[in-house]
């Protein structure tokens, strides 16, 4: 092969080495540890080796398959309604209102406080003895709930929590999609009588169709990674009504000490987010067409 | 001056130099150790935070300097197993919550205090140590006795307790006064002032209920002096007896006609309620007494009575709070020892109550017994401490987290029949014994 021919290998190394002691590394440490029993505070050496003990408790865990059908649900409830939002919130404010850039700034703002601090404002918020929401629906007239105590007023909250918190997210993805559309298409569009619905569902919608599925993919992988706000405003209580994959990884490895048997869950959530990114990629890569934005 | 008295000032001049050379070598325990720095991990929690008044007062007064990573308390375990079992660690006193004592001992990771008991140049010889509330001291330092946990002869001390506790019941005044409601104390009793006050449209009792060890913790509040344990004496759990299935009901009671909200409470929400004034009642631990007193967190100040936690077919309260060690791989354990013993004193006991804690001695329950109005109680109360409360053992966190912590949400947060519920968690208990080897014996026998 020639020096030409080996040269973009050469250029991509770096990047790829980054990858594998970044990325790599820590899986296959994971999975590494998910073969072993070890307890925190004893020697590694000691731990006993326990084989694929922990990947078949897995498979017939109860628990494990409830925590993933919260997040499947978690995630097609959080992830439509952001899509939905955000794009409606993008295509409204696109056009050169007044104050249209103050609506923009307003509407990231969720997007930069930190997970941590979300976590906490909600948690007061839908405190039942003296959150602000209670508070309200106390005016008129209805009767204080237990927000974070219930199982169903519970996944409620969380999902409410973060469709506030990342419907900017997609909004701003959109909004600078739209703002890149080239003019003359959509002029063109106009000019032969596409009304206004016509105009965004055949026209803006399908020229930024590869912005969207990046949203959504990242959005998705955003699913299965999200533990802090569930973190600090459920715990993933109560019992396990809101305990979403990567909260239930938590809880195994530092509150019952089994690290072993969350090593396993981990490779179990990497796998899921594998297939669901190559499906989506597989679905529509993005990068196929390059004329596309 | 003649010759006689010279002689004299100069002997006495040089033995007084002597003196004051013996004394600058023998008088002071702690100069050995000055500039070095200690450092402690703890919990944030009041006691505590009053208590790093008391540090500064030991730096000043031994030079030895002392630093302190205070933690949310469920969150030290972690982070203390971390540090303890590197091979040198960065912490020289851990303060653990009682229910780990059997854990760190069992990985080697805490200091035996009988290495630094048999120093007599390190031990206050009015240390008296007979007059630490022995419920605190068994509970919290003494590890290796009956069941591993509790007081027996193969026990061996590890830690002092510092910041331990009990339960006693908290009321308030003018609320059961205004309702003409007397005092409870029985289960029955306090079961009707709860349905009443509830009726009168005023929250009752305050409880820990979210998901894991508080709900637990708050179950096994009632569990004791009704009779019921985790696991019978070969490690069979009973957590399905009638007794716990009983305490389980009252669970369900207090959240009925408590604040709302007690789903989601942890030991912080749960005082609060009380505090803030949204719960006439609370059953937990007698720090209470403190936090009320503090303005900063109370707004029912003066209005609080104690009384002695209710019984039901017998008198047991809870024995929990901390106990603090020092890690095997400290690397200053003695001056860490040193500050152990400065704070559990009779005279850092003392100053710890005139600072807003609580004390461990019997001494200071008693000479500060006009002061504060729970302290007699707390002294009538600590007989009845149950050692056998809750099990000690390595695996309890993961039955109190994962499988009590579970049943219990789902008994106060439905209206499911609680013995299927209790039964299943007992099914679980078992399983997780069964693979930590207990029944081992009982086969090996058969």
């Amino acid at each position: 092969m020639s020096i030409r021919a080996l040269s973009p290998y050469f250029f991509i190394l770096p990047a790829v080495a980054i990858m594998v002691a970044g990325l790599v590394y820590p899986v296959l440490q994971a999975f590494y540890l998910s073969l072993y029993d070890w307890k925190i505070g004893t020697k590694f050496e000691d731990a006993p080796f326990v084989g694929i003990r922990h990947f078949i408790r897995m498979v017939s865990d109860e628990n494990v398959h409830e925590s993933v059908w919260v997040t499947l649900r978690f995630g097609f409830w959080t992830i439509t309604i952001e899509m939905f939002l955000g794009v409606a919130l993008a295509l409204l404010l696109e056009k050169p209102i007044r104050g249209a850039s103050l609506f923009r700034t307003i509407f990231i703002l969720p997007l930069m406080i930190s997970p941590v601090v979300v976590g906490l404002i909600w948690r007061y918020l839908f405190d039942a003895r003296i959150g602000w929401i209670n508070y309200y629906l106390g005016k008129v007239g209805i009767e204080p709930q237990v927000w974070l105590g219930n199982a169903d007023l519970a996944f409620f909250a969380i999902v409410f929590t973060d469709i506030w918190q990342w419907t900017p997210f997609i909004f701003i993805i959109v909004i600078a999609g739209l703002q890149a559309l080239p003019s003359e298409i959509l002029e063109a569009s106009k000019i032969d009588g596409a009304n206004w619905w016509q105009h965004i569902l055949f026209v803006k919608l399908p020229m930024i169709r590869s912005i969207l599925l990046i949203a959504l993919l990242l959005r998705l992988i955003d699913v299965f990674r999200a533990l802090e706000v569930m973190y600090i405003l459920t715990g993933g209580g109560p019992g396990r009504a809101t305990e979403l994959l990567s909260l239930h990884i938590y809880n195994r490895a530092f509150e019952t000490q089994q690290l072993g048997y969350a090593s396993a869950i981990s490779v179990l959530l990497i796998l899921i987010v594998f297939a669901l990114s190559f499906g989506i990629l597989v679905a529509g890569n993005p990068l196929k067409e390059k004329s596309d934005i | 001056m003649d010759l006689f008295e010279l002689k004299t000032r100069a002997a006495a001049a040089i033995a007084g130099t002597a003196l004051a050379f013996a004394t600058s070598a023998w008088a002071n325990p702690y100069e050995k150790y000055a500039g070095t720095t200690v450092v402690i991990s703890w919990p944030a929690l009041a006691h505590f935070n009053a208590a790093e008044g008391l540090l500064e007062e030991f730096t000043e007064e031994t030079g030895i300097e002392v630093e302190v990573d205070a933690l949310q308390y469920l969150r030290l375990r972690d982070r203390q197993l971390l540090e303890m079992s590197k091979e040198e660690g960065d912490y020289d006193i851990a303060s653990w919550v009682v229910m780990w004592k059997g854990e760190y001992v069992s990985k080697g990771l805490l200091t035996p205090l009988s290495q630094f008991f048999t120093n007599g140049s390190l031990v206050d010889p009015q240390f008296d140590i007979d007059d630490v509330a022995d419920a605190y001291l068994q509970n919290g330092g003494v590890v290796g006795g009956k069941k591993g946990y509790m007081p027996g002869k193969s026990g061996a001390l590890y830690g002092l307790p510092f910041g331990a506790e009990t339960s006693i019941l908290a009321y308030r005044k003018d609320i059961l006064e205004e309702q003409g409601l007397e005092v409870p104390t029985t289960y029955d009793e306090l079961r009707e002032v709860m349905t009443k006050l509830h009726e009168a449209g005023i929250p009752a009792m305050t409880s820990r209920g979210q998901t894991g060890h508080q709900v637990t913790a708050g179950w096994l509040l009632h569990l004791a002096p009704m009779g019921g344990k985790i696991f019978d004496d070969e490690w069979n759990p009973v957590i399905n007896s009638p007794e716990a299935v009983k305490a389980a009901e009252f669970m369900r009671h207090i959240v009925k006609t408590g604040p709302k909200g007690i789903e989601t409470f942890g030991f912080g929400e749960a005082s609060a309620a009380f505090l803030q004034g949204d719960a006439a009642l609370y059953l937990d631990t007698l720090k209470i007494a403190a936090m009320s007193r503090n303005p900063n967190l109370s707004k029912v100040d003066g209005k609080v009575g104690f009384a002695l936690h209710p019984t039901d077919v017998r008198c047991g309260s809870e024995t929990g709070g901390f106990a603090m060690g020092i890690p095997a791989n400290s690397q200053n354990k003695e001056a860490a020892f040193l500050l152990i013993q400065y704070l559990t004193s009779k005279a850092g006991d003392q100053r710890m109550v005139e600072l807003g804690g609580d004390p461990v001695r019997i001494s200071t329950l008693q000479n500060n017994a006009d002061s504060f109005e729970d302290y007699p109680v707390v002294a009538e109360q600590l007989p009845c401490a149950d050692p056998d409360w809750r099990p000690l053992i390595p695996e309890w966190n993961e039955l109190n987290i994962d499988v009590l912590g579970q049943a219990l949400t789902k008994v106060i947060t439905t209206d499911d029949p609680i013995q299927p519920i209790m039964d299943e968690a007992n099914e679980k208990a078992r399983e997780i014994m069964e693979r930590e080897g207990y029944y081992s014996w009982a086969k090996y026998r058969q």
